[in-house]
């Protein structure tokens, strides 16, 4: 895997992470159970560091994905992308493993293989 | 989320019952090693970072000898869980600042949504307020005994 896509996977689970503290309902879930979510500012300045290690273009396509789904990179399970469900093509698999960037040629999201 | 489904959502592939790692990375590290030795992760990279990142928003470290580090990744294709045991404790950076003997490592699929591993936190951190079920889960020291002590909780 190339290591650019290695950082884009590593910020999004980062993304997820800050949005979870974000959402009233379940920052309240985990402080209920006792959890202190405190360092939601070293998580930003930690995202800062990561985006600022990834070339511009990758983080810009990532940034548009992200605006328009829940998730820009996605796992492929079964041959499917798990964001639209579309089986991928044969050719796929050829190029994926090459390391290359893969996009869904149907949802345009990037793709994650497990 | 009743007993005997909580008690099936533990392997006995994936439990540590004494860890070796003495600190608080280390014992992370050795927690995601274990996953990827038993081939539910390939990458144990990612995991790593975002459990770091999670100890940086607070300790999972909630006091009474016990830990719950989660997060959800995209490398985790399916809800994990791993239990571990320190017989001596480590120092987790617990809220109450006392060792650290037993870790519920919670790990889950970030296509999926949070509630995904949220019950089952939830779940756990009652559990461990039993003082009874508590004093048990310091002591297990093989996967049978660890059924007994999630089985027999009715919480």
């Amino acid at each position: 895997m190339r290591e650019e896509f290695r950082l884009l996977v590593a910020l999004q689970d980062l993304d997820i992470m800050i949005k979870e503290v974000e959402e009233k309902k379940t920052s309240d879930q985990l402080k209920n159970m006792g959890f202190q979510l405190d360092g939601l500012e070293e998580l930003q300045k930690a995202r800062a560091t990561l985006a600022g290690k990834i070339p511009p273009a990758l983080r810009n396509r990532y940034e548009k994905l992200a605006g328009r789904y829940r998730m820009a990179i996605i796992p492929v399970t079964d041959d499917k992308c798990l964001g639209c469900f579309v089986k991928l093509p044969t050719s796929f698999f050829s190029s994926a493993y090459s390391s290359e960037l893969i996009t869904c040629e149907n949802c345009g999201r990037l793709l994650f293989i497990p | 989320m009743e007993s005997k489904k909580l008690a099936s959502l533990f392997q006995e592939d994936l439990c540590i019952f004494s860890l070796r790692s003495r600190k608080k990375t280390s014992v992370l590290q050795e927690m995601v090693r274990h996953l990827k030795a038993s081939g539910k992760i390939a990458d144990e990279h990612f995991i790593l970072e975002m459990l770091k990142n999670r100890e940086s928003l607070g300790s999972t470290g909630l006091g009474l000898g016990v830990a719950f580090p989660h997060g959800r990744s995209i490398a985790i294709p399916d809800l994990t869980v791993l239990f571990a045991r320190s017989p001596s404790g480590i120092d987790f950076e617990a809220l109450d600042s006392e060792p650290t003997k037993v870790f519920f490592l919670i790990l889950a699929p970030s296509e999926k949504g949070a509630e995904t591993y949220l019950a089952l936190l939830s779940r756990l951190t009652a559990l461990v307020q039993q003082p009874e079920t508590l004093e048990k889960l310091y002591e297990v020291k093989n996967f049978e005994s660890l059924q007994a002590v999630l089985g027999s909780d009715n919480g």
